[in-house]
């Protein structure tokens, strides 16, 4: 019955608080926010539905930019169009990105500190052996599906991963010049190595 | 005048041309560096500040953004974050449409491939350049393989990472 009435009772001034309390509360990076925002709006607010987000996070995929952003514009057009949208973002950057200020200006403020610079060090080298494995999971379902395709599909998947990091580290391509040869690549992948149509979503 | 401006669309370029938390790094670090906006140094603290700071994954821009060009640096740098995303608006209008085409699949796979070879070289690059010790490189180590695990909150092994640099480091 709470719920329900919960549903109900939609106001601009409520998406924005919701989104700010996801702001301050997100500790852990974009899988939290994630989390925070399921949690409230599929199954709280239930001012969204599960397939309704499903469908946002996969137009979220091919827009440019911080995707978690993405889908809070997204998530805000759908409950209270344009306004919505811009009310989300603001909702849920405003209050984290003052506390990412203010954690700077602290450090600003003790960096002259080694156990200061040592930890943050050390917090640097976790964050690189972590973005190993994340990087890892985003690559993954790629080569798993490369090969399921066969040896080839695989190969050409591998050889994206080899040249990019020869051409960006050895020869200093412009990052753009990358993005564009790698999307290239792909589309030569899917339209004339692998032939067949494209995984279709669960 | 003419600074900020390249200053903002120098950010906006990079997070335009790229996708997720860690998509701009390796556009802002080819650019910062080259201009001297940025150290080395700045970008692996801005990283750290952003990871343990809430919201979403990219806000370590705002982090580097701030400590290379101060408040108005992390206001350029915060709006530069937001614009880009905005862009789904258009992409949900045709969407529907493209969304199982092999060129779409074809280029958001190639895209993800770029993005997170770039990504660990460009960290690799940032860790490796600062001489790091062996205590570092266990904690690298250790790091990924608690991650891997699933089973180890990331904040867990971030704070636990960040105590033992100050206590075992000198």
């Amino acid at each position: 019955m709470e719920t329900s009435n919960k549903a109900l009772t939609f106001s601009l001034k409520k998406l924005f608080y919701i989104w700010f309390i996801i702001g301050i509360t997100s500790f852990g990076g974009g899988a939290i926010t994630q989390f925070l925002i399921q949690d409230k709006f599929i199954y709280e607010y239930r001012w969204i539905t599960e397939e309704e987000y499903t469908t946002i996070i996969g137009i979220g995929q091919i827009t440019p930019g911080i995707n978690t952003l993405a889908y809070t514009i997204l998530i805000g057009r759908k409950l209270a169009g344009f306004r919505g949208s811009v009310l989300s973002v603001l909702g849920l950057v405003i209050p984290s990105a003052t506390i990412t200020l203010a954690l700077s200006a602290a450090y600003l403020s003790v960096n002259q500190y080694p156990v200061v610079q040592n930890a943050l060090k050390a917090a640097f080298a976790s964050i690189f052996g972590i973005s190993i494995i994340t990087n890892w999971r985003n690559i993954r379902p790629i080569l798993r599906h490369g090969k399921q395709e066969g040896l080839l599909p695989l190969f050409s998947f591998l050889l994206i991963i080899v040249i990019t990091a020869i051409l960006y580290r050895v020869f200093n391509f412009s990052v753009i010049l990358l993005y564009l040869i790698g999307s290239c690549a792909g589309i030569f992948i899917y339209k004339f190595i692998i032939k067949k149509k494209p995984r279709l979503p669960k | 005048m003419i600074y900020w401006c390249l200053f903002f669309l120098t950010v906006l370029k990079a997070v335009l041309f790229s996708t997720g938390g860690f998509g701009p790094l390796p556009s802002l670090h080819t650019d910062f560096l080259a201009n001297g906006w940025a150290t080395e140094k700045q970008f692996a603290e801005a990283i750290a500040i952003g990871q343990i700071a809430p919201g979403p994954n990219g806000l370590w821009v705002v982090s580097l953004t701030n400590l290379s060009g101060g408040l108005i640096g992390a206001i350029l740098g915060a709006i530069a974050l937001i614009l880009p995303p905005f862009f789904i608006l258009l992409v949900r209008k045709f969407y529907a449409r493209v969304r199982y085409a092999p060129s779409t699949q074809g280029v958001l796979d190639g895209m993800v491939l770029v993005v997170s070879t770039f990504s660990i070289v460009v960290l690799a690059n940032i860790f490796f350049n600062r001489s790091p010790d062996v205590i570092l490189l266990l904690i690298a180590v250790i790091s990924a393989a608690l991650a891997a695990t699933k089973r180890v909150s990331v904040n867990l092994i971030l704070l636990v990472s960040a105590v033992a640099g100050a206590l075992l480091l000198h």
